[in-house]
C-alpha cells in the first residue's frame, strides 16, 4: 500500500483550527460568529460571488457507496450534447449567471476527457468563468482544459479517513485514495489558476476529516503559493441511493466549522451550496461565507428542461438528480434575500483576459 | 489653488475612492458623493455589459465631475495586465490605469517583478499608469523612471486595516520620489488618512474602510474632512517633534566661530 504524503500528518500549523474545533472548546458560537462576520467583512466586503454548476453528464464508472450517480444505481444516464449544452448556458445567461461549474461523473466512455475538453471550450465561449468538478486528470489533460479556458478545478477528498475511503468507493478508478489526494496538485502544475477541496461531510468524523482538509489546502498553499483556493462544506443529502451517514453533523458543528475556518483561513473563498436550506444559507451570508451556488439542478438538462420542456419524456428522464437540492428559490428570489441583508450578489467577477496562457504555477 | 496633479489631470480632492464591496450601487454612488472624490477606481472584472444590475460601471457613469481610473484586479501576470488596460481603455475611454497584478488571488499582494514591466510598457504606450505596490522605495524609484504617473504603495495589506504599518518605507518613498504618491489599502480610520496625508503622501485611496462602514456616505466624508485636513498640516508646516529637530537658519552662525 501506497504511504501517505508527510503533510497529511503534519501539526505545526493545526493550533489555530484544532482549539476552535475541540468538543471542549469553552467560546461560544456568537463570539466565533462575530469575529468570522469581521474578517468576511473586511476582506471580501458586502459581497457574495455567485455561480451555477451544470451537469454535462451523469454516467460514472464509480461505485461511492452515497451518491445517486454510482454505477450500480438504474438511475437514467444521459449526457448533453454541444447544442444541449449551449442551449443549457443559454437559459443560464438568461438569468444572469456568467460563472459556471460543469459537471460529470467519473470517467466512462460516454463522458471521457475530449467529451469535457469539448464542452469546456462551448462553455468558455459563452461564460466569463468556466470551472470543471469531474475525475481526475493528468497534468497534461489539465493544461489542455487550461488552455480551452478552465480556470478551476473542484475536487473533493470525500474523506481523508484511509479506511472509510476505501469502504465507501466500492470499485472504480476512485477508489485509489493517493490519487485523489493528488489531483489538486496535478491540476495547479497543469496551470489551473484555482482548486476547490472539501470533504463531504457525514461520511466519516467531521472534525478530523476537517483538519485534514486544513493541512492539505496549507500544503498546496505553501506549494503552489500562486493558487487561488476555496473550501466548500458539503453535508450528506438524501439520495438516490438512500445512504444514511453514519456521522451526521447537524448545523451548529457546520457553522462552527465554517466560521473556524474563516477565522484560520481569512483569505480563502468559502462556498455553500443549494444542499443547505435558504434559511441556513441566509443565515451564513456575511457570516464567512463568500461564494454560493444558485439555481442549482442536479439533473442533466435541468435548466433548459425546466424553462421550456413539454416533452414529458425528457422531464422523466432527469427527473433523479445526484441529491436533493435544499435551496429551490429562483436566482431574483435568492438575490432579493441576499440584498434585504445588505449584501451585494456578484454575477461577474472576472475577466476571460486573465485567463492568461497556461503555464505551470509552481515554479 | 492646491491640485492633485496626475499627468495633465489635475484634481481639487485628494481623496480617491475604490468601488469594490458595497452593499449595493446606490451606496456606492451616494459614498462616491459624499467623498467629494473626482477619481474612482473600477475593476474592469466587475464592468458587466450583459447585465445592468450587476455593473458598476455603468452607474459610476451617472456621476459629474468624475474621472474613472479603471483597475486590472484579477491579472497575475504583467501580460494579463496589459491585455485588461487596452479593454478597460477601449470600454472606459479614461487614460487611467491602476496596475494591480496579484500572483495569488486571494493574498492580493502586488508582484514587483510583473508590476514594473506592465507599467513599464503601458506607460510607454501613453497610459497614465497608476501602480498598486508594496512599500518598497527601490521599486517606487524605478517605476518612476519608466514613466508612471505615481506610484500606490500600500499602507498595510488590502482589507486588513491595519493603517500605516508600512510607514518606515513610506516615509523614504515620499522623501525620494518626484512623483505623487498615493497610499492604497489598509487604511481603517480617517485620522490614519490625515496621518498619511501630513507624511507628505498626495493622496489617499480607501475602498473597504468605506465600504464596510456602519454608514457608508458618512464615513466617506469623514475621510474626505480627514484627507482635506491633513494636506492643511503639511502645508502650514508641522512643529518639530521633540528629538527630531534638525540643524536649519539659526545654527548656521555656528559654523563662523
Amino acid at each position: 500500500m501506497q504511504a501517505l504524503p508527510e503533510w497529511l500528518t503534519d501539526n505545526r500549523e493545526t493550533g489555530t483550527l484544532a482549539t476552535l474545533l475541540s468538543p471542549a472548546s469553552t467560546r461560544p458560537l456568537e463570539a466565533l460568529a462575530a469575529e468570522s462576520r469581521a474578517i468576511t467583512m473586511r476582506r471580501f466586503g458586502r459581497t457574495m460571488t455567485l455561480y451555477a454548476p451544470l451537469y454535462l453528464s451523469n454516467y460514472c464508472s464509480s461505485g461511492c457507496a452515497y451518491c445517486g450517480f454510482a454505477s450500480d444505481r438504474k438511475t437514467p444516464r444521459r449526457r448533453l450534447e454541444p447544442d444541449d449544452i449551449r442551449r443549457e448556458l443559454d437559459a443560464l445567461k438568461k438569468l444572469g449567471i456568467s460563472d459556471i461549474l460543469l459537471l460529470t461523473g467519473e470517467r466512462t466512455a460516454a463522458a471521457d476527457f475530449d467529451y469535457l475538453q469539448r464542452s469546456v471550450a462551448i462553455a468558455a465561449e459563452k461564460m466569463q468563468k468556466v470551472s470543471v468538478e469531474a475525475f481526475p486528470m493528468s497534468i497534461a489533460e489539465y493544461k489542455t482544459l487550461a488552455d480551452c479556458g478552465c480556470t478551476g478545478i473542484t475536487i473533493y477528498q470525500e474523506t481523508y479517513n484511509r479506511e472509510r475511503y476505501e469502504a465507501l468507493h466500492r470499485w472504480g478508478p476512485k477508489k485509489d485514495f493517493i490519487d485523489r489526494l493528488e489531483t489538486p496538485a496535478r491540476a495547479l502544475e497543469g496551470g489551473i489558476k484555482s482548486v476547490g477541496l472539501g470533504v463531504l461531510l457525514g461520511l466519516s468524523d467531521p472534525v478530523e476529516d476537517a483538519m485534514s482538509l486544513y493541512r492539505h489546502i496549507r500544503y498546496l498553499g505553501r506549494t503552489y503559493w500562486r493558487a487561488g483556493m476555496s473550501l466548500s462544506f458539503p453535508r450528506m443529502r438524501p439520495q438516490t441511493g438512500g445512504y444514511e451517514s453514519p456521522f451526521p453533523v447537524d448545523d451548529h458543528l457546520l457553522a462552527r466549522m465554517i466560521f473556524a475556518f474563516r477565522i484560520a483561513l481569512p483569505d480563502t473563498e468559502l462556498v455553500l451550496s443549494t444542499r443547505e436550506s435558504a434559511t441556513f444559507r441566509d443565515g451564513m451570508a456575511g457570516l464567512g461565507i463568500t461564494r454560493m451556488s444558485i439555481e442549482s439542478r442536479t439533473t442533466v438538462g435541468g435548466y433548459y428542461d425546466n424553462e421550456e420542456a413539454t416533452d414529458k419524456t425528457t422531464k422523466e428522464n432527469s427527473d433523479q438528480g445526484q441529491f436533493e437540492i435544499c435551496d429551490d428559490r429562483t436566482a431574483k428570489e435568492f438575490c432579493a434575500a441576499l440584498r434585504s441583508q445588505n449584501i451585494v450578489p456578484i454575477f461577474k467577477n472576472w475577466e476571460p483576459v486573465y485567463n492568461g496562457p497556461s503555464l505551470s504555477l509552481k515554479s | 489653488m492646491d491640485l492633485l496633479q496626475l499627468g495633465s489631470y489635475t484634481f481639487s480632492s485628494r481623496l480617491i475612492l475604490g468601488t469594490g464591496k458595497f452593499s449595493n450601487s446606490t451606496v456606492m454612488l451616494d459614498a462616491v458623493r459624499a467623498s467629494g472624490a473626482q477619481l474612482v477606481t473600477v475593476a474592469l472584472r466587475r464592468f458587466n455589459r450583459e447585465q445592468s444590475e450587476d455593473d458598476l460601471f455603468g452607474p459610476l457613469l451617472t456621476l459629474e465631475g468624475i474621472t474613472l481610473m479603471p483597475n486590472t484586479s484579477g491579472a497575475s501576470t504583467a501580460a494579463e495586465a496589459v491585455r485588461a488596460a487596452h479593454i478597460a481603455r477601449e470600454l472606459s475611454g479614461s487614460p487611467f490605469i491602476k496596475v494591480e497584478i496579484h500572483p495569488n488571488p486571494q493574498h492580493l499582494m502586488p508582484d514587483p517583478i510583473e508590476t514594473f514591466e506592465a507599467s513599464r510598457i503601458l506607460a510607454k504606450e501613453g497610459f497614465l499608469v497608476m501602480p498598486y505596490i508594496a512599500a518598497d522605495p527601490v521599486l517606487a524609484k524605478r517605476l518612476e523612471e519608466v514613466g508612471c504617473a505615481s506610484v500606490m504603495p500600500l499602507g498595510s495589506a488590502i482589507g486588513s486595516g491595519q493603517g500605516l504599518a508600512t510607514s518606515e518605507m513610506l516615509n523614504i518613498i515620499i522623501r525620494e520620489s518626484g512623483i505623487p504618491v498615493i497610499v492604497d489599502a489598509g487604511l481603517r480610520s480617517p485620522s490614519e488618512a490625515a496621518h498619511a496625508m501630513e507624511m507628505g503622501c498626495a493622496a489617499v485611496l480607501v475602498n473597504s474602510a468605506v465600504a464596510a462602514a456602519g454608514n457608508p456616505p458618512a464615513m466617506a466624508e469623514a475621510f474626505a474632512e480627514a484627507v482635506v485636513a491633513g494636506r492643511k498640516a503639511i502645508r502650514a508646516g508641522l512643529m518639530e517633534k521633540s528629538g527630531s529637530a534638525v540643524a536649519t537658519s539659526p545654527l548656521t552662525f555656528l559654523g563662523t566661530l
